[in-house]
């Protein structure tokens, strides 16, 4: 389901989805149409727009929180022409799952956009790559960040995306069980729990990078 | 509208000396008629009051009506103490005397509540005050019917017939209907106040207060008689008759201060040589009126308006409950005098002050010129910074909903073309060029938008927008005291760029590790502020940025600090008013 108050993209984003699998069950223009349609028929996933009308400020993002409150069953993924941190932590509040944040321009980027579109609707998130750079690059001479290794880095930037450990390993064209032991030495170093779903430890790996 | 009431004459010295020596007859004889009736308890304090309740309206009547012709209420006031004095008669040996007494018994209360329903013109104003009268004084004629009928028998000389219960009915008819009237006085009283606005003068206020006093214990003392609470009946006429007594005498203090406030008008014309200023002159001429809501409006002729003492434009007319008079200087008009319509029966009063203002009032009026100015300054200065604001945003708005939304259109198509045309390498070597090149044109379109005006704050608060500042600065930085409030968007662009300008400082030239950004609120100002632990030695007259940043707090009546010992760091405070 997506909502979109441009008409173009709206529909360039319905017929990309379609091409790839992704069957389109609505689109509306507005905020206020975007819940009726949830309310009407629980989608997988949908997608909003962070400036809809009549205001075109945070509609598209308050009726995102109010989804992810109401329908927990359903991902919702935020675009936006732009990536506010504070914006990121109010989408996820206690919880990334089913949840994704990514600048409009990522809709270019077709396969990674569809997977994901594919990690959200499956409970998973997205977390856009800018976010968390910035967030790394903030902590960058900070103990004990700076003594992970490049590759170690890359890594974590990727965890915080939302990407899974086969994600990762496809990513960077290296075995699962190496990424595996990517990720225990980044959690043995930044001394935190290693437990839980890719999503759990988006929101651990947000919140230690936002400090 | 007061010039011709003035044509209404004031008594002449004789008819004073008259209303003098009537007044001392009636009343000696009815101090007489209670000292020497055998039968009548406290025959002392009888008459004091009794006196009470009629020489005081005489009196104030008579000073009432020298001291306004053109008002009727002086000489109602005379008439109701004189007319007062037949219903004394009960206490004569005489029985025809006795009997006009009964028959004038409730005539006292009406004539109260006439005098107290017509002031301060004299005449009653609606006709509602005018029904609730005639119906009293009708009230007051069944007395008639009822001496008629035998009551005060067996010293009734005028009964025609024998009929006391029916003489009793109409007594008690009289007094419940005349209570209910007294009941209705005091909400025509409370309801004139509404419509008057709040009571402006203090001696106002306590006079309507003694009305309304007056009229409930009236009604009171009415009610008592119907009840037959002997008992009550004494100590209750004894209160009702202080009550009713002080009335003409809260009337007599705000007479004196009549002419106490023409001592203040006085007061403004003793040094000449040092004119009041603005302020000072509406504080004098407020104290001279009694009327502390007095304002002066200066007229602006390059204006072509009127500005209130500040240098603030305000409307001509004082608007609902409220007169104005003309404040000339040299035969021309400078200012308008706004005051309370109760003052409207002091025509003189207001005449004086409006001419002794006029004598003093050039300096105060060239220095609400200059105020006004500044005034004028500082309102375009804002009306720029908004109109900026405001165009900045609209731009921001037609990038995004323009530019960048079919640039992002482009990209996905690109993207879809380039997987059409994955199988011939070249085709999509250019096609991805092509995409290089919009996602790059996005980028800049993006940074640009958000120099043009910072979205995030409008859309999204300080909250969020400060954040990915701290996040995107050079040093970490720590940030206290934001909260999800969300104030106006004026305010929290300035607070906003002020943030902005002192981390593009420390990342060019503080040399700092670190910095903090406080916001708090105190009363309806939010203050902010930015403190690095660089190397200091920045000054609000050097950086351009600073000195707009300035200028921008300043508009919106706040004011901004900069403190930057060499050593010790920098730090950029500014107050912004939250209205």
């Amino acid at each position: 389901m997506i909502a979109e108050d441009s008409v173009l993209l709206r529909e360039g984003l319905a017929r990309l989805l379609t091409e790839h699998g992704i069957e389109v069950t609505g689109t509306a223009g507005t905020a206020d149409k975007l819940l009726v349609l949830v309310d009407g028929d629980e989608p997988d996933v949908v997608i909003v727009d962070i400036r809809l009308p009549p205001t075109h400020t945070d509609e598209g993002m308050r009726a995102a929180v109010e989804i992810r409150a109401e329908h927990p069953g359903v991902g919702v993924l935020v675009l936006s022409q732009y990536v506010e941190v504070g914006l990121a932590m109010q989408l996820l509040g206690d919880s990334a799952d089913g949840a994704g944040y990514l600048l409009k321009d990522r809709v270019a980027n077709v396969n990674d956009f569809i997977d994901a579109v594919h990690r959200v609707a499956n409970g998973g998130s997205a977390i856009d790559a800018s976010i968390v750079s910035a967030l790394i690059a903030k902590q960058r001479h900070r103990d004990p960040i700076d003594r992970l290794t490049p590759r170690e880095r890359e890594v974590l930037e990727l965890m915080a995306q939302g990407r899974s450990n086969q994600g990762i390993a496809d990513e960077f064209v290296i075995t699962l069980r190496a990424v595996e032991k990517y990720v225990s030495n980044i959690f043995s170093k930044l001394d935190m729990p290693s437990t839980g779903s890719d999503s759990k430890r988006v929101l651990a790996v947000l919140l230690y990078l936002r400090g | 509208m007061a010039a011709p009431a003035w044509t209404d004459t004031a008594p002449s010295a004789s008819a004073v000396v008259l209303i003098a020596i009537f007044g001392a007859l009636a009343g000696i004889v009815m101090v007489a008629m209670a000292m020497t009736n055998p039968e009548l308890h406290q025959p002392g304090m009888r008459a004091m009051l009794a006196c009470w309740i009629t020489i005081p309206y005489i009196a104030a009547g008579v000073v009432a009506w020298k001291q306004k012709p053109a008002s009727k209420l002086g000489l109602l006031m005379v008439i109701a103490g004189f007319a007062t004095f037949p219903n004394f008669l009960v206490w004569s040996a005489n029985d025809l005397l006795f009997t006009i007494g009964t028959a004038t018994q409730l005539l006292p209360p009406v004539l109260f509540l006439h005098v107290f329903l017509s002031f301060p013109s004299g005449r009653l104003g609606s006709r509602l005050d005018r029904g609730v009268v005639w119906a009293a004084y009708g009230a007051a004629a069944l007395a008639v019917p009822a001496i008629l009928l035998g009551l005060g028998a067996p010293r009734n000389v005028l009964a025609l017939a024998a009929a006391p219960s029916w003489a009793d009915f109409l007594q008690s008819l009289q007094l419940l209907v005349l209570s209910g009237l007294m009941l209705l006085g005091i909400g025509l009283l409370i309801r004139t106040r509404r419509r008057n606005g709040p009571p402006l003068r203090v001696s106002m206020t306590l006079l309507v207060d003694a009305f309304s006093l007056g009229l409930l214990m009236v009604a009171a003392l009415l009610m008592a008689g119907w009840l037959e609470w002997s008992a009550f009946l004494d100590p209750l006429r004894h209160t009702t008759f202080s009550v009713v007594g002080l009335a003409p005498i809260v009337f007599l203090i705000g007479l004196l201060q009549a002419h106490l406030g023409r001592a203040w008008v006085g007061e403004l014309l003793v040094s000449p040589d040092t004119e009041p200023g603005p302020v000072e002159l509406q504080e004098a001429v407020a104290r001279a009126l009694r009327d502390p809501s007095a304002r002066l409006a200066y007229w602006l002729p390059e204006v072509g308006s009127y500005s209130d003492v500040d240098g603030r434009l305000v409307e001509a007319h004082p608007g609902v409950g409220r007169s104005e008079t003309p404040i000339m200087r040299r035969g021309v008009p400078v200012a308008m005098l706004h005051y309370s319509a109760d003052l409207e029966d002091e025509p003189a009063l207001v005449g004086a002050v409006a001419a002794a203002a006029g004598m003093v009032i050039h300096n105060a009026a060239l220095q609400v010129e200059l105020r006004s100015r500044l005034e004028e300054l500082r309102g375009s200065r804002a009306r720029i910074v908004e109109a900026e604001d405001r165009e900045r945003r609209r731009l921001e708005r037609n990038l995004h909903d323009g530019a960048q939304q079919r640039l992002v259109a482009l990209a996905l198509e690109l993207s879809t073309l380039g997987e059409l045309v994955s199988s011939d390498e070249v085709l999509r070597t250019r096609v991805d060029a092509a995409s290089s090149e919009v996602a790059a044109s996005l980028a800049e379109l993006r940074d640009l938008a958000r120099g043009i005006h910072p979205a995030g704050v409008s859309d999204h608060g300080l909250a969020v927008a400060l954040e990915s500042l701290a996040t995107r600065a050079s040093v970490p930085v720590r940030i206290v005291g934001v909260t999800d409030e969300r104030l106006p968007e004026h305010v929290e662009l300035a607070a906003y760029f002020l943030v902005c300008e002192g981390l593009a400082n420390i990342a060019r030239h503080a040399g700092a590790t670190s910095a903090v950004i406080e916001l708090k609120r105190e009363g309806s100002n939010l203050l902010v502020d930015v403190t690095d632990d660089g190397v200091g030695g920045a000054n609000r007259a050097g950086g351009t940025g600073i000195r707009g940043l300035a200028d921008r707090v300043e508009t919106l009546g706040g004011h901004l600090q900069v403190w930057s010992p060499p050593g010790e760091g920098t730090r950029l405070s500014a107050m912004i008013p939250c209205v």
